[in-house]
């Protein structure tokens, strides 16, 4: 049932709603696909490439742990909003014994977008994903199909590198695996695999578009490169008021959910 | 049976229902109204204001606990030019009325702040006396008598037109004289409980999760806290409180106006359900139609205490 109050909401890009599970999917141990279907709901928002939605259980529910709802890129939507994940604490643990039919409370799209690449100025994209940041580029990547791009994607083992067929699919020959313990593609960090591929070429000639852990987008924003990078911060809220999830940027801290997640790589500013 | 009145006077200020905001929690408006009318809350208080922009703390800023989160966001606002620029503007095109919560390090600075405001016309001032988040300034005022007592006299002095209200720390020694004290200053109302000073460790990384190392503790966790408080501020007092911590639902804050609150804020439950402020005023609503009550006052302080 849709929770907009008034009908100036139905016009709103942001909605909160409820949900349906329809599928989960276990991808890899840890890993899974969980694809909801809206409830009751007109007028929601195609998300953008980059966007995320805050996953929780239904508020009114009696037991209110874990209290907050947890922000998750979207993977692709349609009739039904899906999302990767892995599971890294109580509330992720919780979703994937969610059966079919269950419900959840989902707000909005949130967050900005993935700018278009610049293919005009001869910018050929580089798309870079570490881990579960595979689940935030996939929307781009999907876009991109057809036209010239690269894309990196990097993990600690195997079991990490998700949708792998999809993406060389859509990627086909330059689509770039690593694994840290090389049990698939490179063996190495994707941004020793990133470095290698640019030796030698103009770095002028390309756009980033990373997604993935900190130390990971710290890394690439050293390697003076143009382009994007999308960031993770603990959220309350998600939607722009709790300012829990403040980023350090050239001109002082921003909010991941509102001015971000994604950012231009050279105005976060990362410690140590 | 005839629609329940919900209205309720803090001082001179008539507020359509006993529900507002709880500061820091609605930032200053815009998000919220994108899912609702803002006309509908009974007063929207704004994120605390300070002189100068205050930055914030390094994240992480905030981290769950059970039924619970503590927050060490710092008090990052845009500061007072800013507010009165762009952020007031914003809340004013909204039938509501618009209480602004001021933090300050010193006396002279919360003086100025709310003098500010009180031309700008503000419906209401809230002071913020009971951060635990800064390391200065806020911690002291909340917690030591005579310095609280100094600070609402000197604002109260200064106020034309808003109301006064003074938001107290559950941190505070003896939480009934410090709500006698505003008072006596001439508060012309309380908001309770501010945020509980807690802490939360990651074993892993074996550091605090918030970055700050202490936050306050906020949500349904802190709710039997904050609801003696309230029941022993709202006993030793005749001025209305304000009660909040932890209420979620129309339930909880029927508690909190049986244990003597005139009216009620409603804080992180907004971080997961927008939408709650509204739904806790129907939900006090249909309490009221259920039980034949016609108006606040019939809840208000009406918890039956058998000695």
């Amino acid at each position: 049932m849709s929770k907009s109050a008034s009908s100036a909401s139905s016009a709103a890009p942001v909605k909160i709603f409820r949900a349906a599970v329809t599928r989960t999917v276990p991808l890899s141990p840890g890993h899974f696909l969980i694809a909801l279907k809206p409830i009751g709901l007109s007028g929601l928002q195609h998300a953008r490439a980059g966007q995320f939605f805050m996953l929780g259980l239904p508020s009114g529910r009696i037991c209110k742990d874990p209290l907050l709802k947890r922000p998750f890129s979207y993977l692709r939507m349609g009739a039904e909003i899906e999302f990767l994940y892995r599971v890294c604490g109580k509330a992720t643990s919780l979703m994937c014994s969610l059966l079919p039919g269950e419900e959840m409370e989902l707000i909005g799209p949130l967050g900005n977008s993935y700018p278009a690449p610049d293919y005009k100025n001869a910018k050929i994209p580089l798309v870079v994903a570490g881990g579960i940041g595979i689940a935030s580029v996939f929307p781009l990547v999907e876009g991109l199909k057809g036209k010239e791009f690269h894309l990196f994607f990097g993990s600690r083992d195997s079991g990490g590198l998700l949708l792998v067929e999809e993406l060389k699919a859509l990627a086909n020959k330059n689509l770039h695996l690593s694994t840290e313990d090389g049990s698939m593609g490179e063996k190495g960090t994707i941004v020793e695999l990133l470095s290698r591929f640019l030796a030698g070429k103009d770095k002028g000639a390309f756009t980033v578009y990373a997604c993935g852990p900190k130390a990971m987008l710290a890394e690439i924003s050293a390697l003076g490169l143009e382009g994007y990078i999308s960031v993770e911060e603990k959220m309350a809220c998600g939607f722009g008021v709790c300012l829990g999830c403040a980023v350090k940027t050239q001109t002082g801290y921003k909010r991941a959910c509102k001015e971000g997640p994604v950012f231009d790589i050279r105005e976060v500013v990362f410690d140590r | 049976m005839i629609k329940p009145d919900l209205s309720v006077t803090i001082g001179r200020l008539s507020l359509r229902n006993p529900v507002m905001t709880a500061s820091g929690t609605g930032g200053y408006g815009e998000e919220l109204a994108g899912f609702f009318d803002l006309s509908g809350l009974g007063a929207i208080v704004m994120k605390g204001i300070s002189l100068a922009p205050w930055q914030g703390n390094p994240v992480p800023r905030i981290a769950e606990t059970h039924c619970g989160m503590l927050n060490s966001i710092g008090l990052q606002n845009v500061g007072l030019r800013v507010f009165i620029k762009e952020k007031l503007p914003f809340v004013r095109k909204f039938d509501v009325p618009v209480i602004a919560n001021i933090l300050g390090n010193t006396v002279p600075e919360y003086v100025k702040i709310a003098k500010s405001l009180d031309d700008e016309g503000v419906d209401g001032i809230e002071l913020n006396v009971s951060c635990p988040n800064v390391k200065k300034g806020g911690i002291s005022f909340g917690t030591d008598l005579k310095t609280c007592s100094v600070l609402v006299r000197k604002v109260r002095a200064k106020l034309q037109r808003a109301v006064l209200i003074v938001k107290l720390s559950p941190a505070a020694p003896d939480i009934a004289e410090f709500a006698r004290q505003a008072e006596a200053e001439g508060a012309d109302a309380i908001s309770l409980i501010n945020t509980v000073p807690a802490m939360a460790i990651d074993i892993n990384t074996r550091r605090p999760l918030v970055r700050n190392g202490y936050g306050g503790l906020s949500g349904p966790a802190i709710k039997p806290i904050a609801l003696r408080m309230v029941h022993l501020a709202a006993r030793a007092v005749r001025i209305p409180v304000i009660g909040m911590g932890g209420i979620s639902s129309g339930e909880d804050a029927v508690e909190f106006l049986l244990a003597g609150a005139t009216a009620v804020a409603v804080g992180t439950a907004i971080f997961s359900n927008p939408m709650a402020p509204l739904e806790v005023a129907a939900g006090i609503a249909r309490y009221m139609e259920k039980h034949g009550i016609s108006g606040i006052s019939g809840l208000t302080g009406g918890l039956i205490e058998d000695s």
